[in-house]
């Protein structure tokens, strides 16, 4: 589909000047990353695209003990990445491979895709347990947690990076995603990541998405989960806690008792596994 | 005005802003790409881009501009069929045959990462890739034949 309201592709080569150009037109203009939501869902008032491609934010470093994903990064480049993998047991090569297709993923960026903000993101519900923050501008430079982005007036900053804050980065963390198709958006997906010290889980996050609202952590299952032994009984209990605590609805993929059975199972399945019982489900 | 380099060959076509690599490549006589979802979902329309497969419907000819596309058009050489294209055949998995080139150059693109792909890799590497008149199990078959060629154990 292409895009006929578009007049202008913009190719700035600093953030400065790529957001001069988006503050002076806020409803006529978008930034262009991997372009892959923008080609199908771009509104009809947008007629200037601000290619970001040549702000040098495709890199994947570290910075101390943080992860620091450039927000151009695509899909597949964090997927290779010997940081990524090496991040939380791999935990966000593993979401990532179970990302729509490897031509998609070949386009997506990571800043995108966190931003973007798809109510079946996988990559958001898998950001928000990694505790990631975004790095913006929008006339200064600034750091947001992924929950905070957006929420201010006027059009949302410039993201140039997502940083994975190193105590996360060493934690262990599981994701689940539930769709009919391999390629399919999830009907449900949820995340989980804990700090274990000594057999005791220290602090714990947990993220459902696709409910079918955008991913949003669950602070009462986290709270509940902290200083336990993530013993069978207790991952049980807060798998049954998650799943009473989503705002689950109808929606064409799968009928809200539907989710609730399948966060509970997800949950579950998410704990057990960082508890070290949990099974390949593939 | 965008500057590829398609199969080989320089070009400097027209496009307008909003202009998909789809619509310029097609534009241009490049039919072997396929338009069929045009939203990223079946993969008919696969090229490769720099190497990578991607959905040429969702990107954005602009941004393609000073980078390398390989579409079925070019994978032979000299009348020679590529070696994924002869795998095809032998295995039968072909059938109306439109999603056949952008499945094609989604093989090639995964077996020049990856030699000797698992069963699994290889289902994942043409994920993206919907065929509606198969069971995918020809294709699968296919690129493992193709894989043993390319070693040179076929």
């Amino acid at each position: 589909m292409s895009l006929r309201q578009v007049q202008r592709i913009a190719r700035p080569t600093t953030v400065e000047e790529a957001w001069a150009i988006r503050r002076a037109a806020p409803d006529a203009s978008r930034f262009l990353a991997g372009g892959v939501d923008l080609v199908l869902y771009a509104p009809p008032s947008v007629t200037t695209l601000i290619d970001l491609s040549r702000l040098g934010l495709d890199g994947i470093r570290e910075e101390g003990d943080d992860l620091v994903l450039g927000a151009m990064a695509t899909l597949s480049q964090a997927l290779e990445s010997p940081l990524v993998a090496g991040s939380a047991g791999g935990f966000l090569r593993d979401v990532l491979r179970r990302v729509a297709s490897p031509p998609q993923r070949n386009l997506a960026t990571i800043g995108g895709a966190a931003v973007r903000g798809h109510p079946w993101s996988d990559v958001v519900t898998a950001l928000l347990v990694l505790d990631a923050q975004l790095e913006t501008y929008d006339g200064r430079e600034a750091r947001l947690s992924l929950a905070a982005a957006g929420a201010g007036e006027g059009p949302s900053p410039l993201v140039r990076a997502i940083r994975i804050p190193g105590a996360w980065r060493g934690s262990r963390a599981a994701f689940e995603k539930f769709s009919r198709a391999a390629v399919d958006v999830a009907m449900l997906n949820c995340a989980c990541s804990a700090l274990v010290e000594r057999g005791t889980c220290r602090e714990a996050r947990v993220a459902v998405g696709g409910t079918p609202a955008l991913a949003r952590r669950l602070l009462d299952v986290e709270r509940s989960l902290a200083g336990t032994k993530l013993t069978a009984v207790e991952t049980r209990a807060a798998a049954e806690e998650a799943a009473r605590g989503i705002e689950a609805r109808d929606d064409l993929r799968a009928s809200a008792a539907y989710r609730r059975r399948l966060a509970r199972v997800g949950v579950e399945r998410c704990l057990e596994s960082i508890a070290g019982r949990g099974e390949e489900t593939g | 005005m965008i500057h590829l380099t398609v199969n080989g060959k320089e070009r400097d076509w027209d496009a307008l802003p909003g202009d998909t690599l789809l619509d310029v490549l097609r534009r241009e006589g490049i039919t072997g790409v396929k338009k069929g979802c045009g939203s990223g979902d079946c993969g008919a329309c696969t090229v490769l881009l720099g190497g990578r497969a991607v959905n040429a419907c969702l990107v954005l000819a602009a941004k393609a501009d000073g980078a390398e596309v390989v579409t079925i058009e070019g994978v032979s050489s000299d009348g020679a069929l590529h070696p994924v294209q002869e795998s095809f055949l032998e295995a039968g998995a072909v059938q109306c045959g439109y999603c056949t080139p952008g499945m094609v150059l989604s093989a090639i693109a995964l077996l020049a990462r990856n030699a000797s792909p698992t069963e699994h890799e290889i289902r994942e590497a043409i994920s993206g890739n919907l065929c509606r008149c198969t069971g995918y199990v020809k294709q699968v078959e296919a690129i493992e034949r193709a894989a043993a060629r390319l070693r040179g154990e076929r």
